[in-house]
């Protein structure tokens, strides 16, 4: 038995991990046997991990663990079959919605593939949006190469996209007077990962910055760089901006598994048929160890890191001019998560989270009352904010690897496959740099069998339309003049009109749902939450799409809103009404 | 160049109070238009096709379209000027007057200007997160006043078998709507030991259809993916869930009535003080906020229960803001009507002492008593003494106060409730 097997060997024993046993494969230790909590599980994969072995796969089972299983769509046809791309990437988050734009630079044919009736209806849809100003990682890590390069990126693809993107800058405030001797430490880490200006503020410095902020800070850590913009909307952004450049975006499209020959992808096996590529893309979030063992190449296995954010009303907005977070920095070491903060957003809300709490489920968004309990701590450190000012909260599963950090290569044994994986915070963040890398690896390999240039006519600016909400009044008037619907509004919390919605409803990628309106344009995100609107956006949809009422759904399958007219199933000789009405 | 239309009195919103208001204002000789965001006016009560409407003020059981149609007709005969469709995007004070700058399609976008204006804009539903129940975030989640909107004004079902958590009037009004259109209510949920409703609802919307009314308890979750498939409820004890008291119940739809928000979202950048217990703003018997000029009344006041009172403080704020604007009041002499024991909350929560007419004055009392005095005083002067049956925080009390009784130099009227 060699050395490295024999160290980790020894730290499960250490831990009094009895019923696990381990084994090589590859480059990738592989952890089996049974343990009794989920914690367990994920206990002895950390153990594992950064020993020297490239992965951790951890196949432990749990007795009783409540997991889940990949939802499905539940269409079934031929419509693809015999397709062929040269590249077809899995799942439509922002990391595989960023490299499909970032491909679309070049003269292939690229379709993406995304299970769910929409885009961003994952990781991507359910963060906090912030652009990290990249300090957090380990300067040899994945993570902190791609954070500072991707959050670089942003200024620029943010105007060719026309997404709102603001830098209120971050702030790390030190919770007691001896945190400021960790600032050295601060200082060194940001200047090995490259971050983009930083400057310790003082006790008074931070109040004069931001007038509410709790008394119980000790001056703080300024990171000017960091950013904040709506990940649903860029995701989208980025996947209209690549079907404008040729792109197929194949929604409600799930892959089953390939058919392989000799380390070769040949078959790409889906719901609609088959279909072939001369890569493969592995973007598929939390279920990219799965595609990943589609292909025979699971090196790593992936855990849910669940992370509940709460959002306040806008009102509060003007209260919190930067993000801040306090994270208790003596005992930050170990821990996998940023600690969670206040979030300041484009639109004006703030944002309070995120938690961290292992799951054994994927795509299980559910929330409990002690997430919110959670979330409370960060509320204080701004003295303006209530509980009362929480309009709404939501939860979101991080992919995580158990090296705690991105995969983003070449397949080792697969000579079209391209990982993209493990893509957790600051996985937003570094998306445009992840692109690029990945983008180059496919080329590489394409350009074995093809010559591969760059399009002619490849147009990053996106399409959009007129955002009311944005205009002064003089513009508007214009606007309403050319289109008497923008003169109508629908949305009152977010000041959103009529036409604004028909125009979304006829964008490159359909919207098909009330979601899907309100993750492009935030229709019902305010704070009456739809209670007003919703009617109202279900005729424009149903007028629009010419579907009746009820098959407007919230989201996917199975989410209608409506079951029938009234008066349709009702019979008054109905016994039991009889009984009540004598 | 946008246009500027010059108004005595803006009223803003179109439903009962702004109707009030605006018709009052006319009255009394002051150029007034209403400001309504929909297609009709009526506000709310276009979908509240139920009866008891009225009886305050017309003796008569009206249903809510009826009502309404009652002040639209007097609107009408005076032609006071709408814009309907219409939305207000901003609020200005530029000098004396209040600039308010208007979208819709018609007219595109424009300015109106008023050196008073009518606040009226009635009040928002608390959604089932604002009042945080978890679990998941499927379809079949609604607050009763949209659930009322897809069958009355729509005329879909929302839900076949549901839930409805809480036990204010419109969750009341809809558990019998909803078993009237042939849906399975399982019961109405309150945290509360007691119904937050009007003892009527509670008797003809749930009793008299055998719906179960659940005190003391909650639903605690939500499951299902796309679709409600079912709720968790749980007995709670001081707004704590008692352990092993969960239950599953299966159902399409969780349909939530929990409370009403007062919107004045609009008067934010004004900075106009708000009441945290009514979240309306304050106001002294004229219904004239803090803020010169600027008048509230109706829901976006504070949350009634009848429709009659809603119309009767639309009616105050509408004249008294037409004399404002004809006279500019003179400087006011204010002291605040400060709610004491057992009072959760007053309204008007100031008086002008330097008018000495008579003043309406509501409250509601914290928690339901029996056998007490209501008394109203300042140190040593005893104003109003009344006595009281019973008091609930669902039924709102109306008292008259004689301003020519209270002296100029006191420093605040009390009131409270207290035990015999």
């Amino acid at each position: 038995m060699n050395k490295l097997l024999e160290k980790v060997k020894a730290g499960l024993k250490k831990a009094k991990f009895d019923n696990v046993d381990l084994y090589e494969w590859r480059s990738s230790i592989v952890l089996t046997g049974r343990v009794n909590s989920w914690d367990e599980k994920i206990q002895a994969g950390y153990i594992a991990a950064n020993k020297g072995y490239k992965g951790v796969v951890n196949d432990i089972k749990v007795v009783g663990a409540k997991t889940d299983e990949m939802a499905k769509p539940d269409i079934y046809d031929n419509s693809l079959e015999g397709e062929q791309f040269d590249v077809v990437i899995i799942g439509g988050g922002i990391t595989g919605c960023s490299i499909a734009r970032e491909l679309s630079r070049y003269n292939i044919t690229i379709a993406l593939i995304e299970k769910e009736e929409d885009l961003a209806k994952h990781a991507s849809g359910r963060n906090d949006g912030m652009i990290h100003p990249g300090i957090a990682d380990k300067p040899s890590s994945k993570k902190a190469h791609y954070n500072i390069r991707g959050n670089r990126a942003y200024g620029k693809i943010c105007e060719e996209l026309g997404v709102d993107f603001q830098r209120p800058g971050s702030f790390i405030l030190f919770n007691s007077p001896i945190s400021e001797l960790l600032l050295p430490i601060l200082m060194v880490r940001a200047e090995q990962n490259g971050v983009d200006g930083y400057k310790f503020f003082t006790r008074r410095k931070v109040k004069e910055m931001i007038p509410y902020v709790t008394e119980k800070q000790f001056g703080g850590f300024f990171l000017p760089s960091a950013g904040v913009l709506s990940p649903y909307k860029l995701t989208v952004a980025m996947a209209e901006n690549a079907v404008q450049n040729g792109v197929k975006i194949l929604l409600n499209t799930v892959l089953l598994g390939f058919e392989m020959e000799k380390g070769h992808i040949a078959k790409i096996k889906t719901n609609r048929g088959n279909i072939t590529a001369g890569v493969v893309v592995n973007a598929a979030g939390i279920w990219a160890d799965t595609v990943a063992d589609y292909a025979t190449d699971r090196f790593f296995s992936l855990h849910g890191r669940k992370g509940v954010d709460a959002i306040l009303d806008k009102k509060t907005g003007k209260y919190q001019p930067a993000i801040m977070a306090m994270p208790d920095l003596l005992s930050f070491k170990g821990s996998h998560t940023k600690g969670g903060g206040l979030i300041t957003t484009p639109e004006g809300n703030l944002l309070i989270g995120p938690t961290a709490n292992e799951v054994p489920t994927r795509e299980d968004y559910s929330t409990e009352p002690n997430d919110i309990d959670e979330l409370m701590k960060h509320l204080e450190l701004n003295t303006k904010l209530k509980r009362t000012d929480i309009i709404t909260y939501f939860a979101g599963i991080r992919a995580c690897t158990y090296e705690e950090d991105f995969i983003i290569e070449p397949s080792s044994y697969v000579d079209n496959l391209v990982h993209a994986a493990g893509i957790q915070s600051p996985g937003l963040a570094s998306a445009p740099a992840i692109a690029h890398d990945i983008s180059k690896m496919v080329c590489t390999i394409l350009k074995k069998t093809k010559e591969v240039k760059n399009k002619e006519n490849f147009n990053p600016k996106r399409i959009t339309f007129p955002e009311l909400n944005k205009l002064s009044l003089e513009d508007r008037a214009k606007i309403i003049k050319e289109n008497p619907f923008y003169g109508r509004i629908v949305c009152r919390c977010e000041q959103i009109s009529e036409g604004e919605i028909k125009n979304t409803l006829h964008s490159p990628i359909p919207v098909l749902s009330l979601d899907g309106l309100k993750r492009r344009f935030r229709i019902g995100a305010g704070r009456c939450q739809g209670g007003f609107c919703t009617p109202r956006v279900m005729e424009i949809m149903s007028e629009e799409l010419n579907i009746k009422l009820t098959d407007i759904k919230k989201k996917g399958a199975g989410s209608e809103i409506l079951f029938n007219e009234t008066k349709e199933n009702v019979s008054y000789s109905d016994k039991k009404l009889k009984t009540m009405l004598e | 160049m946008l246009i500027t239309q010059k108004w005595d009195v803006i009223v803003i919103g179109g439903g009962p109070a702004g109707l009030a208001a605006a018709i009052s204002a006319h009255d009394q000789g002051a150029k007034t238009c209403i400001i309504e965001r929909e297609e009709r006016l009526g506000g709310i009560l276009k979908q509240c096709i139920h009866d008891g409407f009225g009886l305050v003020t017309f003796k008569e059981k009206l249903t809510g379209p009826e009502y309404a149609w009652r002040y639209i007709e007097q609107a009408n005969e005076r032609n006071v000027p709408v814009f309907l469709n219409s939305f207000v995007m901003d609020l200005k004070k530029e000098g004396n007057i209040f600039k308010l700058s208007l979208i819709n399609s018609k007219e595109g976008a424009f300015y109106l200007s008023a050196p008073a204006i009518v606040l009226a804009m009635g009040c928002r539903e608390r959604t089932a997160k604002q009042v945080f129940i978890h679990g998941t975030r499927p379809a079949g989640v609604f607050t009763a006043g949209l659930a009322q909107y897809f069958i009355n004004i729509q005329g879909h079902m929302p839900t076949k078998k549901c839930v409805i958590l809480g036990s204010g009037d419109i969750g009341l009004i809809m558990a019998r709507r909803l078993t009237l259109e042939g849906a399975t209510v399982h019961g109405v949920y309150e945290i509360l030991p007691e119904p937050s409703g009007l003892t009527r609802n509670v008797v003809q919307c749930l009793q008299d259809y055998c719906i179960p009314l659940h005190l003391n308890t909650t639903v605690a979750k939500v499951h299902g993916k796309n679709r409600v498939e079912g709720v968790t409820i749980n007995s709670v004890k001081n707004f704590k869930p008692i352990p092993g008291t969960e239950k599953y119940i299966d159902c399409d739809a969780l349909i939530v009535s929990v409370g009403l928000i007062p919107e004045n979202e609009i008067i934010e950048p004004l900075n106009v003080p708000i009441d945290p217990k009514t979240r309306g703003p304050f106001v002294d018997q004229n219904l004239m906020t803090m803020f010169d000029g600027i008048f509230s009344c109706g829901n976006a006041l504070h949350v009634n229960d009848l429709v009659d009172y809603v119309s009767e403080s639309g009616n105050i704020a509408g004249s008294n803001a037409a004399n404002f604007a004809k006279e500019n009041l003179q400087k006011r002499n204010l002291i605040p009507v400060t709610p004491k024991d057992n009072i959760l909350y007053v309204v008007p929560q100031y008086v002008d002492l330097n008018q000495k007419s008579e003043v309406v004055i509501f409250f509601r009392s914290s928690r339901t008593l029996r056998d007490v005095k209501l008394k109203v005083y300042s140190d040593g002067n005893n104003y109003i003494s009344k006595k009281y049956k019973v008091v609930r925080p669902p039924e709102m009390e109306r008292i008259i106060l004689n301003l020519s009784k209270v002296p100029s130099n006191i420093s605040e009227i009390n009131i409270e409730l207290k035990g015999e």
